[in-house]
């Protein structure tokens, strides 16, 4: 019959289209994320979730240890540091090979240091390669070359200028293929930490190279980014990208030429990525899915809640066994499931970074008046008059930890626990008075001895997330309620936000900073008179010289405790920024169904440690289902 | 017969060129700049001006050209380009190109397109043959009541409540990504409900008027049943107008289905051409388009043929 042609076709269109698009065989586990990698290139790497996959399938000279970010061996087995903590001489293991078999040797890591180091490659943290003597003098070397090149220059020449220079400047030197010596340019105790980050990752030299291209117009290092797709691509770590398909899965299959291959767990893993946040958590609800990173919603506080409830009731068991030091993970696993209206397959952990609001610490303010934050006392008494655990509990409601200072509490071995400023009203209004302002008139607000009112407050936050505004508007009514003093709040989309932050346009302003490497300096340089990150505007010739005097001291125990003189000086007595609390993290997984995932505040999480308990890939329980 | 079709194949090249051109105008009309990230993730100055140089961005003239030559694969016959159907790179996510990012994009729509249209031609039939046959009894009011939603519930709604009620509650189809043809039946049941409707609607009216046409009372008068007049005589005349909405119909269910993507995470093209049009990736919008105009054509040109073989009145 006639009417059925159309159904017909439509078939004959669909299997066509069903047979390109061939479903993959399903993975031993399934993760999800909110967005792609933007590149699998490492040097390019910038983002923690590309980072984490940078880990995955590649592996520098060490590589943290997740449980607790102490340092173990990558690729390098073995290495030595120079008395002066200049040197260091890394022993690359010899069974170390690229999926591909080939091995892994010092010109890997030279080359892939050296596209780091090129301004051609537009690293976003050649930064950190700076502390390589002669490292930052070649990239602008380079860099100024580039900007000077015209067409009909010869690029050619220029290259191997670089190349030479490199060689000859650059102190990072390979005596044989598998012996690497690195000279920095001031001791740096945690240089290996650096070292196991991904863009310190060697890349297959061989086959990078052969995508890459001399453009003779600008005289640049042009690649063609072919050679990160499944099919180019060569890694030396635990996994291998078989498939990528473009925002949305990418098939990680075990690297069978690893080195260390017997470690790793899942012979095979789907990252699968779901943009809508509200999708994620109903996939994950569905079943099928292990581990889903980022729990975006809003409604997660309420979820959290349902955990709260789950731990509650079995407070005696999971405090026992927390006395006896077992991790939580550990504890719930062999609890028995939540009854209705509880869950334990949500959870927040504390993550490396740390909420906060801005002081404008300028003398003046953008349009020239004198600025009251400009003076400490009053910084002070805007700290010491919010009550943090209110916000937390009342306003974030996601069981945040309350800080009083920038470096998260146990997130670097041997760095003590510094206090800053604790909530107190009674001082509070005492810092203020000192400052000059006070209730002269009692009409409830403060002024200063010539009887004129505290400036307006410009609270500056981004609508980005409802997060912001609302705590903004209760650091508003503390403020007024506890100082007297006029608070208005500004919300702008992110864009505009930040560059009212950039330009200084605010007088204290919504702000964040996750840390980027294990050392307490990764936080305190922001508070560095030139940081290009000090949004504050705060300039302290004494602080600055008082972290000059940290970061020389070759002693590791010493140094830290110096940070922490510092880190004590900014929150206890400059508070040039406010502390709320330490960021967390919502992850979503059930403990009873996989092993593997890490407590550590830096969140290093390691595929290759994942581990599915039980049942299969695919196989749904029925325990999440609310 | 074949006339038609050559000369139709002729056209296609114009049609599309006209469409380029169009898109063209009104993407490069976009505000903002393709190279600058809101996020933070901004690549130096310089080499922000090389890569305008590079693509032509400061120069619409060159890029209109330059892309029409690549993407046409003119530039490839005179040997200026190593790949026939070249798109270019997408502006925003340097380490891929469009046809990558279609490659895998659209199959992915274009099964849930199919797919949605195929629910929709099976419900929208039945539905309208229910109502047509028997008009004002019960069965076409409850099925035209339900055409009605469907035609006016958003796909949103529709789709979370499916969401919520069989892959949450009842667990039986899976949520997000897209493995076997069950992980697609949701998303192409929420898609397919408006055209449904609209088939079942049309159906309906024809098979109202077919039924009181002179050759079902002929019919009827050579012994047959309702039932035979119905689905053997009165449903080919009354399908006509459902085979030529079907052509636009499909494309817009291929193309269209952008909410229906979001909603259940289908990774379509959809999605990525959204967010195209906003962040001005004109590369990935012109090279999306192209592709889609010129499947849009060809599908129009399927619709015809057929038509012309259903209903040989038309030649």
């Amino acid at each position: 019959m006639k009417v059925l042609a159309p159904f017909l076709l439509l078939l004959l269109a669909l299997i066509a289209t069903t047979y390109i698009d061939r479903p993959l065989p399903p993975a031993e586990l399934v993760i999800i994320e909110r967005s792609d990698c933007f590149t699998l290139d490492p040097q390019r790497m910038s983002y923690q979730h590309e980072i984490r996959r940078g880990e995955t399938i590649y592996e520098g000279l060490v590589a943290l240890n997740p449980q607790d970010c102490s340092i173990k061996a990558g690729v390098a087995e073995r290495w030595t540091t120079s008395a002066d903590g200049l040197t260091w001489t890394f022993h690359l293991r010899h069974n170390a090979k690229w999926s591909n078999g080939d091995s892994v040797t010092t010109r890997d890591f030279l080359y892939a240091w050296r596209r780091a180091l090129l301004p051609d490659t537009a690293a976003d943290y050649s930064g950190f390669f700076f502390e390589i003597e002669g490292a930052e003098a070649f990239f602008q070397w380079r860099a100024a070359r580039l900007g000077a090149f015209k067409p009909g220059d010869d690029a050619d020449a220029l290259w191997r200028e670089t190349e030479q220079r490199f060689l000859d400047d650059v102190r990072v030197h390979a005596s044989d293929d598998f012996t690497l010596e690195v000279r920095l340019r001031r001791p740096l105790p945690y240089f290996l930490d650096l070292c196991a980050f991904a863009p310190f990752s060697p890349v297959h030299s061989v086959s990078v190279a052969s995508f890459t291209h001399l453009d003779a117009n600008t005289g640049r290092m042009e690649q063609s980014h072919g050679w990160t797709k499944p099919g180019f691509l060569i890694t030396n770590g635990a996994y291998v990208p078989t498939v990528w398909r473009y925002k949305r899965d990418m098939r990680l299959e075990r690297n069978a030429n690893y080195w260390d291959v017997a470690r790793v767990h899942a012979a095979s893993i789907e990252v699968r990525v779901i943009e809508n946040p509200n999708t994620q958590v109903l996939a994950f609800g569905a079943g099928g899915v292990d581990w889903l990173p980022d729990v975006g919603p809003e409604y997660k506080t309420e979820m959290l809640a349902q955990r709260r409830l789950y731990e509650a009731r079995h407070a005696a068991a999971i405090g026992v066994a927390h006395d006896r030091g077992a991790e939580l993970d550990e504890t719930i696993r062999v609890l028995p499931p939540p009854v209705a209206g509880e869950r334990r397959d949500i959870r927040a952990l504390n993550a490396y970074g740390t909420d906060f609001f801005s002081f404008n610490c300028r003398p003046q303010t953008t349009n020239g008046a004198p600025n009251p934050f400009s003076d400490a006392r009053v910084r002070r008494a805007f700290a010491l008059a919010v009550d943090k655990q209110a916000l937390v509990d009342r306003v974030t409601r996601l069981g945040e930890r309350v800080a009083t200072t920038l470096v998260p509490p146990g997130s670097i071995g041997g760095y003590p626990l510094v206090q800053g400023l604790p909530f107190d009203t009674a001082r509070a209004r005492a810092e203020l008075t000192a400052a000059g302002w006070t209730d002269r008139n009692n009409d409830g607000e403060v002024e200063d001895a010539q009887g004129k009112r505290f400036p307006t407050v410009d609270l500056l936050y981004s609508t980005a997330s409802p997060r912001y505004q609302n705590l903004a508007l209760a650091l508003r009514d503390m403020w007024r309620r506890e100082l007297g003093v006029p608070v208005e709040v500004r919300g702008k989309d992110s864009k505009l936000y930040k560059e009212d932050v950039k330009k200084g346009n605010f007088s204290i302003a919504r702000g964040g900073w996750y840390g980027d490497y294990g050392d307490p300096s990764t936080f305190l340089e922001l508070q560095r008179s030139t940081d290009g990150n000090n949004d504050r505007g705060y300039k302290n010739l004494a602080f600055d010289a008082m972290l000059d005097e940290a970061q020389r001291e070759a002693d590791p125990a010493q140094r830290l405790l110096k940070l922490a003189e510092c880190e004590r000086f900014l929150f206890a007595e400059e508070v040039p920024l406010l502390p709320i609390c330490s960021y967390v993290t919502v992850y979503m997984y059930d403990p009873s169904r996989l092993q593997g995932i890490r407590e550590h505040p830096r969140l290093e999480q390691h595929f290759d440690e994942f581990q599915r308990i039980g049942a299969p890939s695919g196989a749904t329980s029925k325990e999440h289902a609310q | 017969m074949t006339r038609m079709l050559v000369s139709r194949l002729l056209q296609l090249p114009f049609i599309v060129l006209a469409v380029y051109t169009v898109t063209f105008l009104l993407a490069w009309m976009v505000p903002g700049n393709p190279l600058e990230n809101p996020e933070g993730r901004r690549p130096p100055p310089e080499i922000v001006a090389a890569m305008q140089k590079q693509y032509h961005l400061d120069d619409p003239v060159a890029f209109y050209f330059e892309y029409l030559s690549k993407a046409s694969g003119v530039a490839w016959v005179m040997g200026k380009s190593d790949h026939p159907f070249d798109l270019g790179p997408s502006l925003r996510q340097p380490d891929w190109t469009v046809n990558e990012i279609i490659e895998t994009g659209a199959p992915v729509s274009m099964r849930l397109g199919i797919t949605a249209m195929m629910i929709a031609l099976g419900i929208g039939i039945f539905a309208g043959v229910v109502g047509g046959t028997r008009p004002g009894s019960l069965p076409d009011v409850c099925t035209q009541l339900i055409s009605i939603a469907g035609i006016s519930l958003p796909s949103f709604v529709i789709g979370s409540a499916l969401l919520v009620l069989f892959s949450v509650k009842l667990r039986v189809f899976p949520i997000g990504g897209v493995s076997g043809i069950e992980s697609l039946f949701l998303p192409a049941l929420t898609l397919s409900l408006p055209f449904a409707a609209y088939i079942s609607r049309l159906v309906r009216f024809g098979m109202i008027e077919q039924m009181r046409s002179d050759h079902a009372r002929t019919a009827r008068a050579k012994g047959l049943s309702e039932r035979q007049v119905a689905l053997r005589h009165a449903l080919k005349n009354a399908f006509l107008p459902v085979l030529s909405y079907l052509g636009p119909a499909t494309a817009v269910a291929m193309t269209g289905s952008f909410v229906v993507e979001k909603v259940f995470g289908v990774p379509g093209i959809g999605q990525h051409f959204v967010e195209a049009v906003l962040a001005k990736d004109i590369t990935l919008v012109m090279g999306v388009v192209l592709v889609y105009s010129t499947l849009l054509v060809l599908f129009n040109l399927a619709v015809d043929v057929m038509y012309r073989w259903v209903d040989p009145r038309i030649a």
